[in-house]
């Protein structure tokens, strides 16, 4: 039913992606998102979706896989695009009846499906080779400088690896608890829109009686094998910025400039 | 040297719990329990034991009295941490112990947080990966681990802070009988070898008899202490609190009473067939077969009819699994039929047909005239009241009164019919009018389990299908369910499935019994034949009565009695004829 969710499914691996450093992946990520939106011109296309189709090969994992995070988004991508052939005027290039679509168009429908395609897969290159528990990780030691500043970076990391843990479990829950209020005389498909969502009541209550209950046991468990927060506490595996990840983001800057230097040249032209 | 030691310890909740009775949870308990030592706590739910446990390691600190912990007072603050490291606990649910999302990574966090190199943790979890077998699934998600796995990961994940006790707070009760003797097995050994002291909370009488002592509480206090030996000898009195035996220390305890045998308690199959043995003199005589009744019940009606019905979950894509297979199974109306299989052997994906919960992939599935899966899906779930594993969870509206109504309520029936029904419905399940008007959160557990039954019941199904119905009870809340349901059928003729992993409930109670395996019937057949035929279940994966098989042991051993048991009472009139055929000297009368 809610089974789908494929983005940010870990997948095994010993690829240089798996390797680096959490934190250079969070940075990389969001530097390669801004390029995606920057690039405007087909040669700029063309080399960024030969660089992501590098990196998928060298995850070593399967395109079909990296692939699966678009599905879910695909009505929204072919929305757009269609919109965009419709609405975008300039030399026409077919005609029906009134609608017009021009080349202009096309073209920007064409190039916004990819540009969305190369969000996607460079979205999800991350979560598909980092572990939660790394990623979890290298956000709190980003945010280690803000802890001087009040932030409770070690706390939020902790929430945010315990929900990822959680969430098969209360989906599973979900389900459960529906089939049984199904089982008892609930209607969770008829009537209008209010009435369906009271028709949730009688899901929502226990899912939150036991999600408290969880969060309980759960705290107790964890007190009962000696967590006291960040203090003290040493780690399995170190996050350590190597010269894995120095050789990495020098070929990245070096791929940004070639991606951006043509332009400057073509300005300079 | 003593590793844990309560000296008068008294603990009372805070007001919060208005429902409780205002006898603090632990009432004076002065007990040592010896470094090394294997004890096992019996006790009904809400005697105290889960308390206990807290008050060890300091998760809880006692409003009177002093708890020692390897020569340290939980209540110094600054030795908590060292307390918890030194004793460590295993909880009762195995979801809401598991931190991280990995196996790997749960089993550090113990050593993450007492500060060890990363080297030591790395070295640490994988010796105790090793040891409790779970080294294969170090990369593996919690939550796609079976239960048994969970808990033994979570008992690795305390191995791997190198504690000198731990603590098991029911840590089996919601295990399949698989993965409890996973547990049962992996915690025996760490006593053995590793010299753990091991402290374990348990319903299941068997889990007490390997135990060195065995405690049993009753309202905050020990109210009994020996070996299991010497507790299992004080049959009436366990019972009085609520609790049960193994089923050959029932038998002995029986034979005994009536003036059978002579020999002391037996607390396993073996030291049962022993003293039989020596009671019973070998001969050729066999004694015949219990017969079964002719007619079991009146001519039987089909009322549910499964033909071909196969489910297959999320076709076509990699998750695909085949859950059933080509099932043909007809239910007669009034009889009370169990459904046996090990954990994924489709049990429930089965029962989920009979309202309309899954459809079928193909094959089809006839309750009374009514294709399930068509649109008569209101009608058909009034007929088929469904009852899943832990319905307490369930609960959600602000008094009982209302949470046993809640389906009824719209079913557009007139007030006066529904107040009958639920007056009806009390009478059945036992509880007082009083009730009704408290919040379902503040019953006890075994009251919530039926208030839960009620809300099904109301419905007045013609059957009625419960998954587990007694998890986590204690034996006297498992035999009430089991009144319960035995009573509807005698009296209002209801059709019940039972889905269970106690072979002896089955036994009991049921009229057929239907195994899977691996989504296919594999029998459908009298408990009688289906128990006798023991290899067959067993390359399955399921066991029979430990009764049964004693006495089919002892036919087949050439002794005179009934091979083919399934109760205690069977076995005390088998074993009675007998005796008594051997004293006159003639042949045995038949049963």
């Amino acid at each position: 039913m809610i089974g789908n969710i494929t983005l940010g499914q870990y997948i095994p691996g010993e690829s240089v992606l798996h390797r680096l450093d959490p934190r250079s992946k969070i940075i990389w990520t969001a530097l390669l998102m801004v390029a995606v939106f920057i690039i405007n011109t087909w040669q700029e296309y063309v080399m960024m979706g030969a660089f992501v189709a590098i990196l998928l090969v060298i995850s070593g994992i399967p395109i079909k896989q990296s692939l699966k995070g678009i599905k879910p988004l695909m009505l929204i991508l072919a929305i757009t695009a269609i919109l965009n052939i419709f609405f975008v005027q300039g030399t026409p290039l077919v005609k029906i009846g009134p609608v017009v679509i021009s080349y202009e168009g096309l073209l920007s429908a064409i190039m916004l499906f990819f540009r969305l395609v190369m969000l996607v897969i460079v979205a999800s290159l991350m979560t598909l080779t980092t572990t939660p528990m790394a990623m979890t990780d290298g956000i709190e030691r980003m945010m280690k400088p803000l802890e001087r500043v009040g932030v409770p970076a070690h706390e939020i990391a902790m929430m945010m690896s315990i929900a990822l843990r959680f969430i098969p479990t209360l989906m599973e829950e979900t389900g459960r608890i529906m089939k049984a209020q199904a089982s008892r005389g609930a209607d969770f498909d008829t009537g209008n829109i209010l009435k369906r969502i009271k028709s949730f009541i009688p899901v929502l209550v226990p899912l939150f009686v036991s999600a408290f209950k969880r969060a309980d046991e759960l705290a107790e468990a964890m007190e009962a094998r000696c967590y006291c927060g960040s203090k003290g506490r040493t780690r399995l595996k170190q996050i350590r910025f190597t010269r894995l990840d120095l050789v990495a983001s020098l070929a990245g800057i070096l791929f940004l400039l070639i991606l951006f230097g043509t332009r400057f040249l073509m300005i300079s032209h | 040297m003593h590793m844990v030691e309560f000296k008068d310890v008294y603990f009372e909740y805070g007001t919060h719990a208005a429902g409780q009775p205002s006898t603090p949870a632990v009432n004076g308990i002065t007990e040592s329990i010896r470094e090394g030592e294997f004890v096992v706590v019996l006790g009904r739910n809400g005697s105290g034991k889960s308390t206990m446990a807290r008050l060890m390691n300091a998760l809880l600190l006692p409003t009177g009295g002093t708890v020692w912990v390897d020569g340290m007072n939980t209540a110094e603050g600054d030795k908590i941490w060292e307390i918890r490291r030194t004793l460590g606990m295993v909880f009762q649910n195995p979801d809401n112990q598991l931190v991280a999302t990995t196996v790997e990574e749960d089993l550090a966090f113990g050593p993450e947080n007492l500060g060890l190199d990363p080297s030591e943790i790395r070295r640490r979890i994988d010796a105790a990966a090793r040891y409790v077998g779970m080294e294969e699934h170090m990369k593996h998600s919690p939550h796609m681990l079976s239960g048994g796995q969970k808990q033994r990961v979570a008992i690795a994940g305390i191995l791997a802070m190198e504690p000198k006790c731990i603590v098991l707070d029911e840590s089996t009760s919601m295990l399949d009988p698989r993965g409890r003797k996973e547990v049962i097995d992996l915690i025996r050994t760490l006593n053995r070898e590793k010299g753990i002291t091991i402290i374990l909370i348990t319903h299941h009488m068997e889990e007490a008899v390997h135990a060195d002592r065995v405690l049993v509480m009753d309202r905050g206090r020990i109210a009994m202490q020996g070996t299991p030996r010497e507790i299992f000898s004080r049959v009436d009195e366990l019972k009085k609190l609520g609790l049960s035996v193994p089923q050959v220390t029932q038998l002995m305890h029986e034979l005994k009473a009536k003036g059978l045998v002579q020999a002391g308690t037996a607390l396993t199959l073996e030291e049962a067939e022993e003293s039989l043995k020596a009671v019973l003199k070998k001969s050729g005589f066999h004694h015949p077969a219990l017969q079964e009744p002719a007619v079991a019940k009146e001519p039987a009606e089909v009322i549910v009819s499964i033909r071909d019905l196969s489910h297959t979950y999320m076709p076509g894509t990699t998750f695909e699994r085949k859950a059933l297979q080509e099932v043909s199974l007809d239910i007669m109306k009034g009889e009370i039929l169990g459904i046996i299989g090990h954990t994924g052997s489709g049990k429930s994906t089965l029962v989920q047909h009979l309202n309309g919960l899954l459809k079928p992939t193909s094959g089809s599935v006839t309750v009374d005239g009514l294709e399930c899966g068509g649109k008569s899906l209101k009608e058909l779930r009034q007929k088929v009241g469904l009852i899943f594993q832990y319905p307490e969870h369930q609960l959600f509206e602000e008094t009982v009164y209302k949470d046993i109504i809640f389906g009824l309520s719209r079913l557009g029936l007139p007030q006066d019919e529904i107040e009958r029904r639920v007056k009806c419905v009390l009478d059945i399940i036992g509880l007082s009018e009083e009730l009704l008007w408290k919040s379902p959160f503040e019953l006890s557990g075994g009251q919530k389990r039926r208030v839960a039954i009620a809300g099904v019941l109301v419905m007045e199904p013609e059957i009625l299908v419960l998954d587990e119905p007694t998890a986590g009870l204690d034996p006297r809340g498992s035999e009430e369910v089991f009144a319960i349901l035995t009573e509807l059928n005698r009296t209002q003729g209801t059709t019940i499935l039972i889905i269970s992993h106690s072979m002896e409930q089955i036994a009991a109670y049921c009229d057929r019994i239907a195994v899977l395996n691996r989504g296919r019937l594999e029998m459908l057949d009298t408990p009688r034949k289906v128990f006798s035929q023991e290899d067959r279940l067993r390359s399955l994966g399921l066991d029979i009565p430990e009764i049964t098989r004693l006495f089919r042991n002892l036919h087949r051993a050439g002794y005179p009695v009934n091979g083919h048991v399934l109760t205690i009472s069977e076995a005390v009139r088998s074993i009675s004829e007998t005796m008594l055929a051997k004293e006159t000297h003639k042949g045995g009368n038949n049963a």
